[in-house]
């Protein structure tokens, strides 16, 4: 069965014709993870007008080969080929597929949720980064016109925040970002139809075909086989990491495919024919939410229950639902111990520092009192038995844990479950790229437990498993719509249940959106109504302050920190934050009364200095990935000894040209209010600019901004240099109001800054900056002394002030944000 | 070639091996250069090491639940707590308890307050523990006004700078917190739960492990040994001043990282703690001695805590490139709960 059909033969068949042009050929890819070869000889060439079609179960190579085919990580062996050329991979990275036309659309969706549809558009073309007035609208233009041509009749809006948009629709726009992409040649398609209803899906198959006609190629990976074989010329089959079979879609048939992968549906003992057993003692009651009708379903002792249903209807939910609830109360009642197995094993499964014993014992012992004592030879002689009954050996208990393959990983987690005496064992996709042999070991091992007395809640992607369920629940949009038991469970009865129920909107749930959207509108405008009432009461206080003179004199000193919170805000745009804000400015404050005062060249030279050094310091917390916060701790106190060398007590004198631009004055404004005015506008202009945008999506999603080739270490200091720049206009503002400089004016600004930040309605995990907000957030923050001032009370009392603002603000916040959004 | 390998597989297990191998090359150097150096030298600086490393250990429990977790009020409770102790007791033993027990209470108080601010309304911890920095700032420019004089309670003073057979009292009981806490991460239940949560918040999770309540006792232990420590070091200096805490901050995190604990969390070292806040220490008298002006001294200490951050950072690259998707997966269920 393993014959590899020669790509000339297959072409010879088809009568006269043009020998197309290669786009790109993989030769001999190899690559293995540690112990595993997840690829093994592949040879892939993809010709000009290609649509192929790439199947494969779980784990068979298909994603690791397409990474290795779009740059994003190299292979043990092989060689890539354009044309004549053979690029080494020493030189092939995502930045370069790019360049030479290969476009993948991820399966985990890569855009800036935090951006337009119109802004992802414009992620695509690194060239375009310095822009023009009015380059928005060309990409609006672009995102139209393609969503169009892709999917006719679609309504997205392209000015909408791609966070706000459905699934479905946002995968839409991934796969019409990379049609538009300038000079692509190929594009990969990694199951593009999981969240599309069955027309879009029509409609993307349609474009495939008219596209290819036109000399684009295509590979497109799909589970749902007959869909390959309706879309694409070609099918290649992976399995085991080697290439099985490549031939014409018209000599495939869904049978042949399935022979091919090395279908495991042998593999799982069918229980179909033993009726599911009412006898068992009840241990989950599920009602509410998760019913799409009104009869409670009730989960007993010893029963393999299935949760079925396309990806993200649900399961998952009920899972982790189950995992949590309590023992009475609530939509899911539990009434005994559970344990959970996990397929994602790197993100939410093993502990990476630790090895095997450290890994199962872990279940046990979190289970117990914290001042328990911890044995090692107690914990291996627990584990001895799960790990016999899982064929894991013993002889690897030491081992660390990265050292296995996936599928011995995978028994790691089933034994942490099994070495705890949870009678309930939720299983998430367990066997996900797992190999055969170990799902093999782990069918046994379900059913073993089962007759244990033990309860399996099973979510599998992989709907032949769900023949070793007693019981299965099919769930559409959230819900249980079908529930089948016995010899009802048939592949076919659990697909049809899962289309049959799709595409009902929850009206509900947007109901209950809108309102929240409500409220969180309200806390937007938290900064605005807090300087109205902050300002009403100190006219109140003193009438005086309502003049053009008393709010000059009153918002003056406001300047510095609205710009230093401006600094702040761009890094806080990159999710991280600087603790040298404020120590920052103090030291060009510094600069700028001694140096720059008494020789303006020198003055000048030091000023920029600080600040490119202020740049690097990003690019080094980006390129080694240390934490922001600590090596800008680190770098106050760099600023504050180069500060207090220069001038250890203070002094110094303004230079007559800076104090010149804080103190001229027009009748009908107030200057200081024009200053701020100017200073956010600049914020406002940098934020709305190309470069502003990309700063974003780095906050936002780096590694899909990697993916469209723009460099994180480069930007991390763009961002940080345009902080610099701010920062060190605070200092200049310092300076000239104080008409001379102190080494430790700027060190509350640090705290103040971010308060501000937050106040403006920034998201602290970066991505969202709103400049007008934090700007009025500064201004209101530093009124609180004067204000404070005006009533008679200390000026001790700034800081518990200032810090309980800034707690109430973002426990407001927390409240108000969509559950799950902050972690 | 064994030998080798076997001596960076054991380096990579035991991450405190460095800073000790700083003290000791260090002081080395130093006592070969400047003749002033000896065991009785070395003896003060343990002494005034002891205070960072009191701190320092606390800081390492937060550090170790992960995300870059940091605890950044622990100088102003040190501040807060060394004028509360001249007010409660007064220089007279008999409020000795009295005193105690309102370090222990403050500090029980800011570790309840960060733990609720960072795992309940899930505000990240470095703002948290600013914003309660800030809180107690104010409580210590209060107290400030109303400390009765400057006389310490004869048994701190003890504690704080005596010394039995040559070696400091403080330095005692430093080192035997430094086996408590090597104790408790290495074989207790709470020590490996921490490190669980530190290595990954949503396996942690799974495996059965109440997260927030791991990451509460962090918070309240740094608080509480800061605490303790600000009640100490105010008998050791005879006094309080305003700015006292503030050095302890870099200093403490400092002294975490170069001990070998991952800054991102998940692995700590009680041991490596303690050798870096001497090989810190150690750092700061010889600027002392050298007579280096105070800006240099702070631009040095700024210098080398980036260094070591650089240098260390290869480790936790691979670790945060794998653990990167997690806090931004789009559904989020995983890590609604943590």
């Amino acid at each position: 069965m393993t014959v590899v059909l020669q790509e000339g033969i297959d072409q010879t068949v088809k009568g006269p014709y043009v020998e197309p042009t290669v786009v790109v050929a993989l030769e001999g890819i190899s690559k293995s993870f540690g112990p595993t070869l997840a690829n093994d000889q592949i040879d892939l060439t993809v010709h000009a007008g290609e649509v192929i079609g790439l199947v494969g179960g779980n784990g068979a190579g298909k994603s690791t080969l397409m990474r290795i085919l779009c740059g994003g990580i190299w292979p043990t062996q092989g060689a890539i080929v354009f044309g004549d050329e053979t690029v080494p991979f020493a030189h092939y990275d995502t930045t370069e597929a790019q360049r030479r036309g290969i476009r993948m659309v991820h399966q985990e969706l890569s855009l800036c949720t935090n951006l337009s549809v119109a802004e992802n558009f414009f992620l695509e073309a690194p060239q375009a980064i310095l822009g023009r007035p009015g380059w928005r609208a060309d990409y609006r233009a672009l995102a139209r016109a393609s969503l169009d041509a892709v999917f006719p009749n679609n309504h997205i809006d392209v000015n909408a925040k791609v966070g706000h948009l459905p699934i479905g629709d946002r995968q839409m726009v991934e796969i019409a970002r990379a049609t538009a992409t300038p000079g692509v040649r190929l594009i990969v398609l990694d199951e593009p139809t999981s969240s599309l209803d069955l027309e879009r899906s029509r409609q993307l198959r349609n474009y495939v075909h008219s596209r290819s006609q036109a000399g684009l190629s295509f590979i497109f990976i799909s589970h749902k086989l007959q869909e390959i074989i309706d879309i694409a010329s070609q099918v290649a089959v992976l399995r085991n990491g080697r290439l099985v079979w490549r031939g014409d879609a018209t000599d495939a048939s869904i049978k042949h495919l399935v022979g091919l992968m090395g279908g495991d549906v042998e593999a799982i003992q069918s229980q179909s024919s033993t009726e599911s057993d009412t006898s068992g003692k009840p241990v989950i009651r599920i009602s509410g939410r998760f019913l799409a009708d009104g009869q409670d379903i009730v989960l007993r002792q010893g029963e393999i229950v299935g949760l079925a249903g396309l990806e993200g209807s649900g399961q998952k939910d009920l899972l982790h639902a189950l995992f949590s609830a309590q023992r009475a109360g609530g939509e899911v009642e539990r009434y005994a111990s559970a344990g959970f197995i996990t397929g994602d094993r790197q993100k939410e499964g093993i502990f990476p520092l630790w090895n095997v014993l450290e890994n199962i014992s872990i279940g046990r012992i979190a289970r117990r009192s914290w001042s328990g004592f911890v044995s090692d030879e107690t914990e291996a002689r627990a584990a001895t038995k799960p790990a016999q009954q899982l064929r894991l050996d013993k002889g690897r208990f030491e081992s660390g844990i990265l050292e296995l393959s996936g599928g011995n990983q995978q028994k790691v987690l089933v034994a942490r479950t099994l070495a705890t005496d949870s009678s309930i064992v939720l299983l998430d996709d367990p066997t996900r790229g797992v190999d055969i042999a170990t799902k093999q070991d782990f069918y046994r091992l379900c059913e073993q437990i089962a007759q244990e007395g033990r309860t399996l809640i099973w979510h599998t992607t992989e709907d032949a498993e769900l023949l070793a369920a007693h019981r299965v629940l099919v769930f559409a949009n959230g819900k249980v719509v079908r529930e089948l038991t016995g010899p009802e469970i048939t592949e076919e009865a659990i697909v049809g249940a899962s289309f049959a129920h799709v595409d009902r909107q929850d009206q509900d749930e947007s109901r209950h959106k809108t309102a929240a959207a409500l409220v969180r509108r309200l806390v937007d405008m938290a900064p605005f109504i807090g300087l109205v009432i902050v300002l009403s009461m100190m006219i109140w206080a003193n009438p005086f302050i309502a003049s053009i003179f008393g709010i000059d004199l009153l918002l003056l000193p406001a300047l510095s920190l609205v710009l230093v919170t401006m600094a702040q805000m761009f890094v806080i745009g990159g999710s991280e934050i600087d603790l040298g804000v404020g120590p920052f400015a103090s030291l060009v404050s510094v600069l700028a009364a001694t140096l720059l005062y008494d020789t303006p060249a020198y003055g000048v030279i030091a000023i920029l200095v600080a600040i490119a050094a202020y740049g690097c310091l990003g690019g080094l917390i980006q390129a080694r990935k240390i934490p922001a916060i600590v090596v800008t701790l680190g770098a106050s106190f760099i600023w504050l000894g180069v500060g207090y060398s220069l001038q250890p007590t203070p002094g110094g004198a303004s230079p007559e040209w800076l104090s010149k631009m804080v103190n001229w004055s027009v009748d009908f404004v107030p200057t200081s209010v024009v200053l701020i005015a100017i200073v956010g506008l600049v914020a406002v202009t940098i934020d709305r600019m190309p470069i502003g945008v990309v700063l974003r999506g780095f906050g936002n999603n780096s590694s899909a901004m990697v993916q469209s080739g723009w460099s994180p270490v480069r930007f991390a200091m763009v961002r940080y240099l345009i902080a610099g720049f701010f920062a060190a206009a605070a200092g200049l503002s310092l300076t000239a109001i104080n008409t001379a400089s102190d080494v430790n004016s700027g060190n509350s600004f640090t705290l103040l800054s971010i308060a501000a930040v937050v106040m403006g309605g920034c998201a602290l995990l970066g991505g969202i900056i709103s400049p007008i907000g934090a700007v009025i957030g500064a201004v209101t923050l530093a009124l609180i002394g004067a204000l404070l001032g005006s009533f008679g009370v200390s000026s001790d009392f700034n800081a518990v002030m200032q810090g309980l603002i800034l707690i109430a603000l973002l426990a407001l916040r927390s409240a108000v944000a969509p559950r799950g959004s902050e972690e | 070639m064994n030998t080798i390998t076997f001596c960076r597989m054991w380096a990579q297990h035991n991450r405190w091996i460095w800073a000790g191998l700083g003290v000791v090359i260090l002081w080395f150097i130093l006592s070969v250069v400047t003749n002033r150096f000896s065991l009785s030298s070395m003896s003060g600086i343990v002494l005034s090491a002891s205070f960072l490393t009191l701190v320092a250990l606390g800081q390492m429990f937060v550090v170790a639940t992960g995300r870059g977790n940091i605890d950044l009020s622990i100088s102003s409770a040190i501040t807060l707590n060394a004028y509360m102790g001249l007010i409660t007791i007064r220089g007279d033993d008999s409020n000795l308890v009295l005193g105690l027990a309102i370090a222990l209470l403050i500090g029980i108080c800011v570790g309840v307050v960060n733990a609720v601010l960072v795992v309940l309304l899930r505000i990240p911890a470095i703002i948290a523990t600013l914003a309660t920095g800030y809180i107690l700032a104010t409580a210590t420019l209060l107290a400030n006004r109303a400390i009765p004089g400057f006389a310490v309670s004869p048994t701190l003073k003890y504690i704080a700078t005596s010394r039995i057979g040559g070696l400091p009292v403080m330095a005692l009981v430093v080192v035997a917190a430094v086996i408590l806490t090597a104790y408790i991460l290495r074989y207790t239940v709470y020590g490996r739960t921490l490190s669980a949560v530190g290595q990954s918040r949503a396996a942690a999770r799974l495996a059965g492990v109440k997260n927030g309540r791991v990451i509460a006792a962090a918070f309240i232990i740094s608080s509480v040994l800061a605490s303790v420590d600000g009640l100490l070091l105010g008998a050791y200096i005879g006094g309080a001043f305003l700015e006292m805490g503030q050095p302890y901050l870099l200093q403490s995190v400092a002294a975490v990282v170069l001990g070998g604990t991952l800054i991102f969390g998940g692995s700590a070292t009680a041991l490596g703690t303690l050798l870096a806040s001497i090989l810190l220490i150690l750092i700061v008298t010889t600027m002392q001695i050298m007579g280096l002006p105070p800006g240099t001294q702070d631009m040095i200490q700024g210098t080398v805590v980036i260094l070591v951050l650089a240098l260390a950072g290869r480790e936790a690259v691979t670790r945060t490139v794998r653990k990167a998707p997690e806090g931004k997966t789009e559904d989020g269920i995983a890590l609604k709960k943590s």
